[in-house]
């Protein structure tokens, strides 16, 4: 774990995206999320690669920690469900669907993978090919996967929200 | 280029505005030659811009200190540490002390509630057994583990001019981290235990007795003390004083 300030303030300042992008994954359970992400980030630290992929590497570990924390609390679902408790769907906190915001609530309601592949690509733009690394997924998965996504996000929106008017002949 | 069509890449490619200026304009040639196609990649154009607008005030939040890096680090070093603190505790406990590790464990558990109850517990297993000695641990190697995981507050106490002499020592684990039993013993064989662990927020300053024993409790920064003796032994109340002012 040699760092220096330098690597401090480089990791200081993408803590914002780190944490939007655990957001959109886990909502208010994000910041557990960027925690343990970043503590494994600093017990690797040595490990990773040259600095340009350190947006990337570090984006990676936040997903993948989201992932495992994902996996546990499914697991955990399934338990309680035997015990006749309902089931809870984890989404993005329900504060940021208001007025103005109906492209969150449609985005909310995606699949988890659905979503970290739209943020990674549309949001934070990162290239096709590094999304598919960050995922862990074939690069031609990752092409049909977003087709999937646009797909579905178009649906929600349409459903949740009137596309923009345009003027009609009414005879 | 009549029956050349974008592949999915270069639609979505397009979307993200990724795309060289000249592979743009054939897909938008293309898009205008297909006006069912040229819609569905508008609209997903459109959610695209409104998913980045959506998402763009997140970034506006502050992000709280425990996240910082350095912080980050700190919680790193300290359960590290504490994990070695245990490990070397269980070690010694164990290899060491043979089945007093367990016994000492048991007796912990036992008598979680009271305040500093494995202090007395620990005096009674290591200090008031007047036979066992064996496998204590040296004066100088002793020093330094204290040194490692209390600090300032791990140096041994000199008691001479009390009329005890440090006889042996003990490294214990706790649930928070490692532990220390100090056995000083005065020339008639008297034991008095002075007992360093790390700090909880149960860890307050008193006394109680505890049957025959008397142990008097106090905290300095990280680490929690307790001096536990024989009740009988009216120096201890003396020493407490002298070993919490410094």
């Amino acid at each position: 774990m040699t760092m220096d300030a330098s690597d401090d303030a480089r990791l200081s300042a993408l803590l914002p995206r780190l944490r939007r992008f655990a957001r959109s994954l886990a909502g208010d359970a994000a910041d557990d999320i960027v925690q343990s992400a970043l503590e494994r980030a600093l017990r690797r630290w040595d490990s990773r690669r040259d600095d340009d992929a350190l947006q990337a590497w570090l984006f990676a570990i936040v997903y993948r920690q989201f992932a495992t924390e994902h996996r546990r609390a499914r697991r955990w679902q399934r338990v309680l469900e035997l015990f006749g408790a309902e089931p809870v769907e984890p989404s993005p906190s329900p504060e940021r669907i208001h007025e103005g915001q109906a492209m969150l609530a449609a985005f909310a309601r995606l699949s988890p993978d659905q979503r970290a592949l739209l943020l990674l690509v549309s949001v934070e733009g990162f290239s096709y090919r590094e999304a598919a690394d960050m995922l862990g997924l074939p690069i031609g998965t990752v092409m049909s996967r977003l087709s999937r996504a646009r797909e579905k996000l178009r649906a929600l929106g349409d459903a949740g929200t009137p596309p923009p008017r345009t003027l009609r002949v009414l005879k | 280029m009549n029956h050349w069509s974008p592949t999915e890449e270069e639609l979505h490619a397009y979307i993200d505005g990724r795309l060289a200026a000249e592979r743009h304009e054939a897909v938008r040639h293309w898009l205008q030659a297909h006006p069912g196609e040229a819609a569905r990649i508008e609209a997903w154009k459109r959610d695209a811009e409104a998913l980045r607008a959506g998402w763009a005030r997140d970034l506006e939040q502050a992000v709280p200190a425990a996240l910082q890096p350095d912080r980050v680090r700190a919680r790193l070093r300290r359960r590290r540490r504490d994990r070695l603190g245990v490990a070397a505790g269980f070690l010694l406990a164990l290899g060491v002390g043979g089945m007093a590790g367990w016994q000492w464990r048991d007796a912990r558990l036992a008598s979680e509630q009271l305040p500093m109850a494995d202090a007395v517990a620990a005096y009674r297993l290591f200090a008031s057994d007047t036979g066992r000695t064996a496998g204590d641990i040296a004066p100088d190697a002793l020093r330094t583990w204290l040194r490692t995981h209390f600090g300032a507050a791990g140096d041994v106490p000199d008691l001479g001019a009390q009329g005890f002499r440090l006889q042996s020592g003990r490294l214990l684990s706790t649930p928070e981290g490692a532990a220390a039993m100090l056995v000083y013993e005065d020339a008639e064989g008297a034991r008095i235990g002075l007992y360093l662990r790390p700090r909880t927020p149960r860890n307050g300053t008193g006394e109680r007795r505890d049957g025959r024993l008397l142990a008097q409790y106090w905290a300095e920064g990280d680490t929690a003390f307790a001096l536990v003796g024989p009740a009988t032994q009216a120096r201890m109340r003396e020493i407490a004083p002298l070993l919490r002012g410094g």
